[in-house]
Protein backbone atom coordinates (compact mmCIF):
# COMPACT_ATOMS: atom_id res chain seq x y z
CA UNK A 1 0.00 0.00 0.00
CA UNK A 2 2.70 2.43 1.06
CA UNK A 3 4.81 1.31 -1.86
CA UNK A 4 1.97 1.94 -4.27
CA UNK A 5 1.37 5.39 -2.90
CA UNK A 6 5.06 6.16 -3.12
CA UNK A 7 5.14 5.09 -6.74
CA UNK A 8 2.13 7.19 -7.56
CA UNK A 9 3.63 10.27 -6.00
CA UNK A 10 7.07 9.80 -7.43
CA UNK A 11 5.73 9.45 -10.93
CA UNK A 12 4.41 12.98 -10.64
CA UNK A 13 7.52 14.56 -9.20
CA UNK A 14 10.95 14.05 -10.62
CA UNK A 15 14.15 15.89 -11.22
CA UNK A 16 15.69 16.45 -14.60
CA UNK A 17 19.34 17.25 -15.18
CA UNK A 18 20.61 18.85 -18.37
CA UNK A 19 23.92 17.56 -19.68
CA UNK A 20 25.63 19.36 -22.54
CA UNK A 21 28.20 17.12 -24.18
CA UNK A 22 29.18 19.37 -27.06
CA UNK A 23 26.05 20.94 -28.44
CA UNK A 24 25.69 24.29 -30.18
CA UNK A 25 23.44 25.67 -27.39
CA UNK A 26 20.43 25.52 -29.68
CA UNK A 27 19.00 22.47 -27.95
CA UNK A 28 19.92 23.80 -24.50
CA UNK A 29 18.01 27.01 -24.95
CA UNK A 30 14.99 25.07 -26.11
CA UNK A 31 15.14 23.08 -22.86
CA UNK A 32 15.42 26.42 -21.06
CA UNK A 33 12.39 27.65 -22.99
CA UNK A 34 10.39 24.78 -21.47
CA UNK A 35 10.75 26.59 -18.14
CA UNK A 36 8.87 29.58 -19.51
CA UNK A 37 5.35 30.12 -18.23
CA UNK A 38 4.08 29.38 -21.73
CA UNK A 39 5.10 25.72 -21.55
CA UNK A 40 5.43 25.61 -17.78
CA UNK A 41 7.35 22.42 -17.24
CA UNK A 42 6.84 22.64 -13.48
CA UNK A 43 3.09 22.11 -13.69
CA UNK A 44 3.88 18.48 -14.54
CA UNK A 45 6.08 18.15 -11.48
CA UNK A 46 9.32 18.31 -13.44
CA UNK A 47 12.16 20.25 -11.90
CA UNK A 48 15.13 21.14 -14.12
CA UNK A 49 18.57 21.67 -12.63
CA UNK A 50 22.18 20.81 -13.29
CA UNK A 51 23.06 18.34 -10.59
CA UNK A 52 23.38 14.70 -11.68
CA UNK A 53 23.43 13.37 -8.12
CA UNK A 54 19.83 14.41 -7.53
CA UNK A 55 18.47 13.63 -10.95
CA UNK A 56 16.04 10.97 -12.11
CA UNK A 57 16.19 11.74 -15.80
CA UNK A 58 19.15 13.17 -17.72
CA UNK A 59 18.64 15.13 -20.90
CA UNK A 60 21.72 14.80 -23.11
CA UNK A 61 22.32 17.32 -25.90
CA UNK A 62 25.16 17.40 -28.35
CA UNK A 63 27.57 15.11 -30.15
CA UNK A 64 29.97 13.58 -27.62
CA UNK A 65 33.26 15.48 -27.85
CA UNK A 66 36.69 14.02 -27.04
CA UNK A 67 36.72 15.35 -23.49
CA UNK A 68 33.31 13.90 -22.68
CA UNK A 69 33.91 10.28 -23.74
CA UNK A 70 35.00 9.19 -20.25
CA UNK A 71 33.16 11.82 -18.25
CA UNK A 72 29.74 11.01 -19.67
CA UNK A 73 30.04 7.49 -18.23
CA UNK A 74 31.20 8.84 -14.87
CA UNK A 75 28.27 11.21 -14.69
CA UNK A 76 25.87 8.47 -15.70
CA UNK A 77 27.22 6.32 -12.86
CA UNK A 78 26.63 9.15 -10.38
CA UNK A 79 22.92 9.31 -11.10
CA UNK A 80 20.94 7.24 -8.57
CA UNK A 81 18.73 4.35 -9.71
CA UNK A 82 16.23 4.21 -11.32
CA UNK A 83 17.34 6.50 -14.10
CA UNK A 84 16.63 7.22 -17.73
CA UNK A 85 18.46 9.11 -20.46
CA UNK A 86 16.75 11.22 -23.09
CA UNK A 87 18.87 12.19 -26.11
CA UNK A 88 17.80 15.54 -27.52
CA UNK A 89 18.56 16.85 -30.98
CA UNK A 90 20.05 15.43 -34.13
CA UNK A 91 23.53 15.87 -32.66
CA UNK A 92 22.91 13.41 -29.85
CA UNK A 93 21.21 10.98 -32.22
CA UNK A 94 23.70 10.85 -35.06
CA UNK A 95 26.34 13.54 -34.70
CA UNK A 96 24.51 15.66 -37.26
CA UNK A 97 27.01 17.80 -39.18
CA UNK A 98 29.69 17.43 -36.50
CA UNK A 99 30.05 13.69 -37.08
CA UNK A 100 33.32 14.21 -38.97
CA UNK A 101 34.86 16.51 -36.39
CA UNK A 102 36.35 15.75 -32.99
CA UNK A 103 33.23 13.94 -31.82
CA UNK A 104 32.14 10.40 -31.02
CA UNK A 105 28.45 10.19 -31.73
CA UNK A 106 25.90 8.86 -31.03
CA UNK A 107 25.23 9.14 -27.31
CA UNK A 108 23.75 5.64 -27.25
CA UNK A 109 27.23 4.24 -27.94
CA UNK A 110 28.36 5.43 -24.50
CA UNK A 111 25.32 5.16 -22.24
CA UNK A 112 21.93 3.48 -22.66
CA UNK A 113 19.33 5.87 -24.08
CA UNK A 114 15.63 5.49 -23.37
CA UNK A 115 14.06 8.10 -25.63
CA UNK A 116 15.37 9.99 -28.65
CA UNK A 117 13.99 13.33 -29.77
CA UNK A 118 15.05 14.27 -33.31
CA UNK A 119 15.15 17.82 -34.62
CA UNK A 120 17.60 20.66 -34.92
CA UNK A 121 16.54 21.83 -32.42
CA UNK A 122 13.33 20.02 -31.42
CA UNK A 123 10.46 22.22 -30.30
CA UNK A 124 9.88 22.63 -26.55
CA UNK A 125 6.59 20.74 -26.81
CA UNK A 126 8.41 17.70 -28.19
CA UNK A 127 10.97 17.79 -25.39
CA UNK A 128 8.20 18.05 -22.83
CA UNK A 129 6.34 15.18 -24.44
CA UNK A 130 9.45 12.98 -24.34
CA UNK A 131 10.04 13.67 -20.65
CA UNK A 132 6.42 12.93 -19.83
CA UNK A 133 6.41 9.72 -21.84
CA UNK A 134 9.42 8.32 -19.99
CA UNK A 135 8.13 9.09 -16.50
CA UNK A 136 5.48 6.39 -16.03
CA UNK A 137 7.82 3.68 -17.34
CA UNK A 138 10.83 4.54 -15.21
CA UNK A 139 8.96 5.06 -11.98
CA UNK A 140 6.52 2.19 -12.27
CA UNK A 141 8.06 -0.15 -9.72
CA UNK A 142 10.41 2.26 -8.09
CA UNK A 143 10.92 0.25 -4.89
CA UNK A 144 11.63 -3.07 -6.57
CA UNK A 145 14.23 -1.47 -8.79
CA UNK A 146 16.32 -0.49 -5.82
CA UNK A 147 15.05 3.00 -5.15
CA UNK A 148 13.76 4.03 -1.81
CA UNK B 1 52.74 33.56 -7.97
CA UNK B 2 50.73 34.39 -4.90
CA UNK B 3 50.09 31.78 -2.25
CA UNK B 4 46.49 30.79 -1.80
CA UNK B 5 44.55 28.72 0.67
CA UNK B 6 42.24 26.63 -1.36
CA UNK B 7 41.42 25.96 -4.96
CA UNK B 8 37.74 25.44 -5.59
CA UNK B 9 36.81 23.78 -8.86
CA UNK B 10 33.49 24.78 -10.39
CA UNK B 11 32.22 22.67 -13.25
CA UNK B 12 32.28 21.21 -15.83
CA UNK B 13 28.70 20.90 -14.72
CA UNK B 14 27.64 23.60 -12.34
CA UNK B 15 24.14 24.83 -11.55
CA UNK B 16 25.00 28.40 -12.50
CA UNK B 17 26.66 27.66 -15.81
CA UNK B 18 24.66 27.14 -18.93
CA UNK B 19 27.51 25.35 -20.59
CA UNK B 20 30.29 22.98 -19.61
CA UNK B 21 33.40 24.79 -18.44
CA UNK B 22 35.72 24.27 -15.52
CA UNK B 23 36.84 27.27 -13.49
CA UNK B 24 39.28 26.76 -10.64
CA UNK B 25 38.90 29.59 -8.15
CA UNK B 26 41.88 30.32 -5.92
CA UNK B 27 40.69 31.66 -2.62
CA UNK B 28 42.01 33.21 0.56
CA UNK B 29 39.22 32.66 3.02
CA UNK B 30 36.15 33.99 1.26
CA UNK B 31 38.09 36.25 -1.07
CA UNK B 32 38.81 35.12 -4.59
CA UNK B 33 42.37 35.93 -5.62
CA UNK B 34 42.58 34.30 -9.00
CA UNK B 35 41.13 31.79 -11.38
CA UNK B 36 42.14 29.23 -13.92
CA UNK B 37 39.86 28.42 -16.81
CA UNK B 38 39.85 24.94 -18.25
CA UNK B 39 38.42 24.71 -21.76
CA UNK B 40 37.70 22.18 -24.44
CA UNK B 41 34.46 20.51 -23.45
CA UNK B 42 32.50 21.56 -26.52
CA UNK B 43 35.26 21.61 -29.12
CA UNK B 44 33.74 19.99 -32.19
CA UNK B 45 36.34 21.05 -34.77
CA UNK B 46 34.00 23.09 -36.94
CA UNK B 47 36.74 24.92 -38.82
CA UNK B 48 38.35 21.61 -39.66
CA UNK B 49 35.09 20.17 -41.00
CA UNK B 50 34.49 23.32 -43.05
CA UNK B 51 37.73 23.13 -44.99
CA UNK B 52 37.50 21.74 -48.53
CA UNK B 53 33.70 21.94 -48.52
CA UNK B 54 31.56 24.03 -50.85
CA UNK B 55 30.30 27.22 -49.22
CA UNK B 56 26.72 26.03 -49.56
CA UNK B 57 27.54 23.35 -47.00
CA UNK B 58 29.84 25.43 -44.83
CA UNK B 59 27.17 28.05 -44.22
CA UNK B 60 25.08 25.54 -42.28
CA UNK B 61 28.10 24.68 -40.17
CA UNK B 62 28.79 28.36 -39.55
CA UNK B 63 25.40 29.00 -38.01
CA UNK B 64 25.73 25.96 -35.80
CA UNK B 65 28.84 27.35 -34.13
CA UNK B 66 26.43 28.82 -31.61
CA UNK B 67 22.70 28.38 -31.39
CA UNK B 68 22.07 31.61 -29.49
CA UNK B 69 23.66 34.02 -31.95
CA UNK B 70 23.28 31.75 -34.99
CA UNK B 71 22.18 34.58 -37.25
CA UNK B 72 25.30 36.63 -36.51
CA UNK B 73 27.53 33.78 -37.56
CA UNK B 74 25.48 33.18 -40.66
CA UNK B 75 25.48 36.87 -41.60
CA UNK B 76 29.19 37.40 -41.00
CA UNK B 77 30.14 34.34 -43.00
CA UNK B 78 27.91 35.36 -45.90
CA UNK B 79 29.15 38.95 -45.83
CA UNK B 80 32.74 37.75 -45.92
CA UNK B 81 31.96 35.70 -49.02
CA UNK B 82 30.25 38.72 -50.56
CA UNK B 83 33.29 40.82 -49.81
CA UNK B 84 35.46 38.28 -51.64
CA UNK B 85 33.22 38.15 -54.69
CA UNK B 86 32.02 41.80 -54.84
CA UNK B 87 28.32 41.06 -54.60
CA UNK B 88 25.78 43.84 -54.16
CA UNK B 89 22.50 42.82 -52.60
CA UNK B 90 19.07 44.34 -53.34
CA UNK B 91 17.65 47.04 -51.07
CA UNK B 92 14.84 44.92 -49.68
CA UNK B 93 17.29 42.14 -48.79
CA UNK B 94 19.36 44.63 -46.80
CA UNK B 95 16.33 45.57 -44.74
CA UNK B 96 15.34 41.96 -44.18
CA UNK B 97 18.84 41.02 -43.09
CA UNK B 98 18.97 43.83 -40.58
CA UNK B 99 15.53 42.87 -39.30
CA UNK B 100 16.54 39.25 -38.73
CA UNK B 101 19.80 40.32 -37.10
CA UNK B 102 18.14 42.74 -34.69
CA UNK B 103 15.48 40.22 -33.71
CA UNK B 104 18.30 37.78 -33.00
CA UNK B 105 20.13 40.36 -30.91
CA UNK B 106 16.96 41.14 -28.98
CA UNK B 107 16.44 37.51 -28.03
CA UNK B 108 20.11 37.03 -27.18
CA UNK B 109 20.26 40.06 -24.87
CA UNK B 110 17.08 39.01 -23.09
CA UNK B 111 18.55 35.53 -22.63
CA UNK B 112 21.83 36.94 -21.30
CA UNK B 113 20.05 39.04 -18.71
CA UNK B 114 17.79 36.24 -17.62
CA UNK B 115 20.79 33.94 -17.16
CA UNK B 116 22.30 36.57 -14.87
CA UNK B 117 19.11 36.79 -12.83
CA UNK B 118 18.92 33.02 -12.57
CA UNK B 119 22.51 33.13 -11.27
CA UNK B 120 21.53 35.52 -8.49
CA UNK B 121 18.46 33.38 -7.80
CA UNK B 122 15.89 36.00 -8.72
CA UNK B 123 13.63 33.58 -10.49
CA UNK B 124 10.50 35.70 -10.82
CA UNK B 125 12.19 38.39 -12.84
CA UNK B 126 13.97 35.78 -14.94
CA UNK B 127 10.65 34.11 -15.78
CA UNK B 128 9.14 37.44 -16.80
CA UNK B 129 11.99 37.94 -19.25
CA UNK B 130 11.68 34.36 -20.48
CA UNK B 131 8.05 35.03 -21.33
CA UNK B 132 8.97 38.10 -23.35
CA UNK B 133 11.66 36.16 -25.13
CA UNK B 134 9.10 33.61 -26.32
CA UNK B 135 7.30 36.41 -28.14
CA UNK B 136 10.54 37.44 -29.87
CA UNK B 137 11.12 33.84 -30.94
CA UNK B 138 7.61 33.85 -32.41
CA UNK B 139 8.65 36.83 -34.54
CA UNK B 140 11.74 34.98 -35.70
CA UNK B 141 9.60 32.02 -36.63
CA UNK B 142 7.23 34.22 -38.61
CA UNK B 143 10.05 35.88 -40.51
CA UNK B 144 12.49 33.00 -41.06
CA UNK B 145 10.51 29.83 -40.45
CA UNK B 146 12.45 28.55 -37.45
CA UNK B 147 12.84 29.44 -33.82
CA UNK B 148 16.54 29.01 -33.16
CA UNK B 149 18.61 28.12 -36.22
CA UNK B 150 17.43 30.62 -38.81
CA UNK B 151 19.36 29.85 -42.04
CA UNK B 152 18.12 33.15 -43.42
CA UNK B 153 20.99 34.75 -45.36
CA UNK B 154 22.50 33.48 -48.59
CA UNK B 155 25.08 35.00 -50.92
CA UNK B 156 23.18 37.61 -52.95
CA UNK B 157 20.25 38.19 -50.61
CA UNK B 158 17.97 36.32 -48.24
CA UNK B 159 16.20 33.01 -48.54
CA UNK B 160 12.54 33.90 -48.07
CA UNK B 161 10.44 36.93 -48.73
CA UNK B 162 8.02 38.26 -46.19
CA UNK B 163 4.51 39.69 -46.46
CA UNK B 164 2.98 42.93 -45.13
CA UNK B 165 0.79 40.93 -42.76
CA UNK B 166 3.86 39.32 -41.15
CA UNK B 167 5.48 42.72 -40.73
CA UNK B 168 2.28 43.99 -39.14
CA UNK B 169 2.30 41.07 -36.75
CA UNK B 170 5.94 41.71 -35.78
CA UNK B 171 5.04 45.35 -35.14
CA UNK B 172 2.16 44.25 -32.94
CA UNK B 173 4.45 41.99 -30.91
CA UNK B 174 6.99 44.79 -30.54
CA UNK B 175 4.26 47.15 -29.34
CA UNK B 176 3.17 44.52 -26.86
CA UNK B 177 6.58 43.75 -25.36
CA UNK B 178 8.03 47.26 -25.24
CA UNK B 179 6.03 48.55 -22.25
CA UNK B 180 6.70 45.28 -20.43
CA UNK B 181 10.43 45.54 -21.03
CA UNK B 182 10.42 49.17 -19.92
CA UNK B 183 8.75 48.15 -16.69
CA UNK B 184 11.27 45.36 -16.09
CA UNK B 185 14.20 47.63 -16.90
CA UNK B 186 12.86 50.09 -14.35
CA UNK B 187 12.70 47.32 -11.76
CA UNK B 188 16.21 46.17 -12.56
CA UNK B 189 17.57 49.66 -12.37
CA UNK B 190 16.07 50.51 -8.99
CA UNK B 191 15.46 47.17 -7.26
CA UNK B 192 17.36 47.24 -3.94
CA UNK B 193 18.09 43.50 -3.95
CA UNK B 194 19.58 43.56 -7.43
CA UNK B 195 21.62 46.63 -6.54
CA UNK B 196 23.07 44.88 -3.52
CA UNK B 197 24.13 41.87 -5.55
CA UNK B 198 25.56 43.74 -8.53
CA UNK B 199 26.63 47.30 -7.71
CA UNK B 200 30.40 47.66 -7.56
CA UNK B 201 30.83 43.93 -8.13
CA UNK B 202 33.35 42.97 -10.79
CA UNK B 203 34.47 46.51 -11.48
CA UNK B 204 36.62 47.09 -14.54
CA UNK B 205 37.87 50.55 -15.51
CA UNK B 206 37.84 51.90 -19.04
CA UNK B 207 41.61 51.62 -19.30
CA UNK B 208 41.52 47.98 -18.23
CA UNK B 209 38.71 47.26 -20.66
CA UNK B 210 40.85 48.63 -23.46
CA UNK B 211 43.92 46.72 -22.30
CA UNK B 212 42.19 43.34 -21.94
CA UNK B 213 40.71 44.08 -24.59
CA UNK B 214 37.09 43.48 -23.66
CA UNK B 215 34.55 43.74 -26.48
CA UNK B 216 30.85 44.27 -26.99
CA UNK B 217 28.44 45.19 -24.19
CA UNK B 218 31.09 44.28 -21.61
CA UNK B 219 33.44 46.98 -22.89
CA UNK B 220 30.55 49.43 -23.35
CA UNK B 221 29.59 48.85 -19.72
CA UNK B 222 33.00 50.28 -18.82
CA UNK B 223 32.63 53.37 -20.99
CA UNK B 224 34.26 52.24 -24.23
CA UNK B 225 32.34 54.00 -26.98
CA UNK B 226 32.72 51.56 -29.78
CA UNK B 227 30.37 49.30 -31.63
CA UNK B 228 31.09 47.55 -34.94
CA UNK B 229 27.67 48.52 -36.15
CA UNK B 230 29.02 52.09 -36.44
CA UNK B 231 31.26 50.82 -39.25
CA UNK B 232 28.69 48.75 -41.04
CA UNK B 233 27.40 50.61 -44.12
CA UNK B 234 23.83 49.31 -43.83
CA UNK B 235 23.47 50.27 -40.21
CA UNK B 236 24.85 53.73 -40.89
CA UNK B 237 22.89 54.44 -44.09
CA UNK B 238 19.56 52.91 -43.19
CA UNK B 239 19.34 53.17 -39.43
CA UNK B 240 21.69 56.00 -38.50
CA UNK B 241 23.06 53.85 -35.70
CA UNK B 242 24.40 55.34 -32.46
CA UNK B 243 26.06 53.18 -29.78
CA UNK B 244 24.99 53.18 -26.13
CA UNK B 245 27.35 52.89 -23.20
CA UNK B 246 27.57 53.28 -19.42
CA UNK B 247 30.44 54.55 -17.32
CA UNK B 248 30.15 52.52 -14.09
CA UNK B 249 31.97 49.37 -15.22
CA UNK B 250 30.40 46.95 -12.75
CA UNK B 251 28.08 43.96 -13.23
CA UNK B 252 25.07 46.26 -13.02
CA UNK B 253 26.34 48.53 -15.80
CA UNK B 254 26.82 45.51 -18.02
CA UNK B 255 23.26 44.31 -17.73
CA UNK B 256 21.89 47.83 -17.99
CA UNK B 257 23.84 48.32 -21.25
CA UNK B 258 22.09 45.24 -22.53
CA UNK B 259 18.74 46.73 -21.53
CA UNK B 260 19.58 49.99 -23.28
CA UNK B 261 20.52 48.05 -26.39
CA UNK B 262 17.26 46.14 -26.22
CA UNK B 263 15.38 49.42 -26.59
CA UNK B 264 17.66 50.47 -29.45
CA UNK B 265 16.88 47.15 -31.14
CA UNK B 266 13.17 47.73 -30.69
CA UNK B 267 13.47 51.18 -32.26
CA UNK B 268 15.37 49.74 -35.22
CA UNK B 269 12.95 46.86 -35.71
CA UNK B 270 10.05 49.29 -35.74
CA UNK B 271 11.75 51.52 -38.31
CA UNK B 272 12.62 48.55 -40.54
CA UNK B 273 9.10 47.12 -40.44
CA UNK B 274 7.48 50.45 -41.22
CA UNK B 275 9.82 51.45 -44.05
CA UNK B 276 10.36 48.13 -45.80
CA UNK B 277 10.98 48.84 -49.51
CA UNK B 278 9.50 46.73 -52.29
CA UNK B 279 11.54 44.77 -54.82
CA UNK B 280 13.50 41.57 -55.28
CA UNK B 281 15.11 39.79 -52.37
CA UNK B 282 17.89 37.82 -54.00
CA UNK B 283 20.26 38.29 -56.90
CA UNK B 284 22.20 35.68 -58.83
CA UNK B 285 25.69 35.62 -57.44
CA UNK B 286 28.79 33.53 -57.74
CA UNK B 287 31.51 33.02 -55.16
CA UNK B 288 34.93 33.79 -56.64
CA UNK B 289 38.32 32.81 -55.37
CA UNK B 290 40.06 35.13 -52.95
CA UNK B 291 40.35 35.91 -49.29
CA UNK B 292 38.86 38.45 -46.91
CA UNK B 293 38.50 39.37 -43.27
CA UNK B 294 35.22 40.72 -42.00
CA UNK B 295 34.08 41.81 -38.56
CA UNK B 296 30.53 42.26 -37.32
CA UNK B 297 28.94 43.14 -34.03
CA UNK B 298 27.45 39.92 -32.66
CA UNK B 299 25.30 40.21 -29.53
CA UNK B 300 28.39 39.55 -27.38
CA UNK B 301 30.90 41.68 -29.28
CA UNK B 302 33.18 41.51 -32.28
CA UNK B 303 32.87 38.45 -34.43
CA UNK B 304 35.58 38.07 -37.06
CA UNK B 305 35.71 35.66 -39.96
CA UNK B 306 38.73 35.09 -42.16
CA UNK B 307 37.87 33.06 -45.25
CA UNK B 308 39.88 31.94 -48.28
CA UNK B 309 38.01 30.33 -51.16
CA UNK B 310 39.13 28.58 -54.32
CA UNK B 311 37.69 29.06 -57.81
CA UNK B 312 35.01 26.37 -57.34
CA UNK B 313 33.51 28.22 -54.38
CA UNK B 314 35.05 25.81 -51.87
CA UNK B 315 36.43 26.92 -48.54
CA UNK B 316 40.20 26.55 -48.52
CA UNK B 317 40.90 28.09 -45.18
CA UNK B 318 38.78 29.61 -42.45
CA UNK B 319 39.38 31.10 -39.03
CA UNK B 320 36.70 32.31 -36.69
CA UNK B 321 37.38 34.65 -33.80
CA UNK B 322 34.56 35.00 -31.32
CA UNK B 323 33.92 37.66 -28.66
CA UNK B 324 34.01 35.39 -25.60
CA UNK B 325 37.78 34.81 -25.75
CA UNK B 326 38.84 38.40 -24.85
CA UNK B 327 35.93 38.77 -22.46
CA UNK B 328 36.88 35.68 -20.52
CA UNK B 329 40.42 37.03 -20.33
CA UNK B 330 39.11 40.29 -18.89
CA UNK B 331 37.03 38.30 -16.41
CA UNK B 332 40.01 36.40 -15.04
CA UNK B 333 42.47 39.27 -15.13
CA UNK B 334 40.52 42.33 -14.02
CA UNK B 335 36.99 41.64 -12.90
CA UNK B 336 37.75 38.90 -10.39
CA UNK B 337 39.89 41.34 -8.39
CA UNK B 338 36.70 43.04 -7.28
CA UNK B 339 34.88 39.96 -6.18
CA UNK B 340 34.34 40.02 -2.40
CA UNK B 341 33.00 36.46 -2.11
CA UNK B 342 32.80 33.26 -4.09
CA UNK B 343 29.09 33.76 -4.77
CA UNK B 344 29.96 37.07 -6.41
CA UNK B 345 32.41 35.35 -8.73
CA UNK B 346 29.48 33.43 -10.18
CA UNK B 347 27.54 36.68 -10.68
CA UNK B 348 30.47 38.28 -12.48
CA UNK B 349 30.85 35.22 -14.64
CA UNK B 350 27.19 35.43 -15.64
CA UNK B 351 27.44 39.18 -16.25
CA UNK B 352 30.01 38.78 -19.05
CA UNK B 353 27.51 36.51 -20.83
CA UNK B 354 30.04 33.87 -21.93
CA UNK B 355 29.21 31.63 -24.84
CA UNK B 356 31.39 28.55 -24.61
CA UNK B 357 30.05 26.95 -27.78
CA UNK B 358 31.24 30.03 -29.72
CA UNK B 359 34.55 30.03 -27.94
CA UNK B 360 35.55 26.46 -28.62
CA UNK B 361 33.71 25.81 -31.85
S1 LIG C 1 20.72 19.32 -32.94
FE1 LIG C 1 20.99 21.32 -33.93
S2 LIG C 1 20.37 22.81 -32.37
FE2 LIG C 1 20.73 20.87 -31.32
S3 LIG C 1 22.85 20.98 -30.61
FE3 LIG C 1 22.86 19.95 -32.60
S4 LIG C 1 23.23 21.59 -34.11
FE4 LIG C 1 22.60 22.56 -32.19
Amino acid sequence: MIGKLKNLVRRKSFHVCLLNVGSCNGCDIEVLACLAPRYDIEQYGIYVHNNPREADVILVTGAVTDQWVEKIKEIYAKVPEPKAVIAIGSCALSGHMFAEGCTHPPVSRHIPVAVEVPGCPPRPQEILDAILSVAPVVFKDYDEKGGG
Amino acid sequence: MKAYDLSIPLGPMHPAFKEPLRVKLKTEGEVVVGAEVDLGYVHRGIEKIMRRRPWQKAVFLAERVCGICSNSHNLTFIETLEKISDVEIPERAKYLRLLAQELNRLHSHILANLALFLAIEHETLAMMLLNVRERVLDCQELLCGNRVILSYNVVGGVRFDTTPSILKEILAVIDEIEPKLRRYAEMFEHGPLLRMRTEGIGYMSKREAELAPAVGPIARGSGVRFDWRMKHPDYVDILDFKPVWREEGDARARYMVRFDEIFECIKMIRYLCENMPKGEIRRRAEVKSGEAVHTQEAPRGDLTYFVRTDSFGRIEDITIRTPTIPNLGAFVKYMLRNSPTIADAVVIYASIDPCIACLER
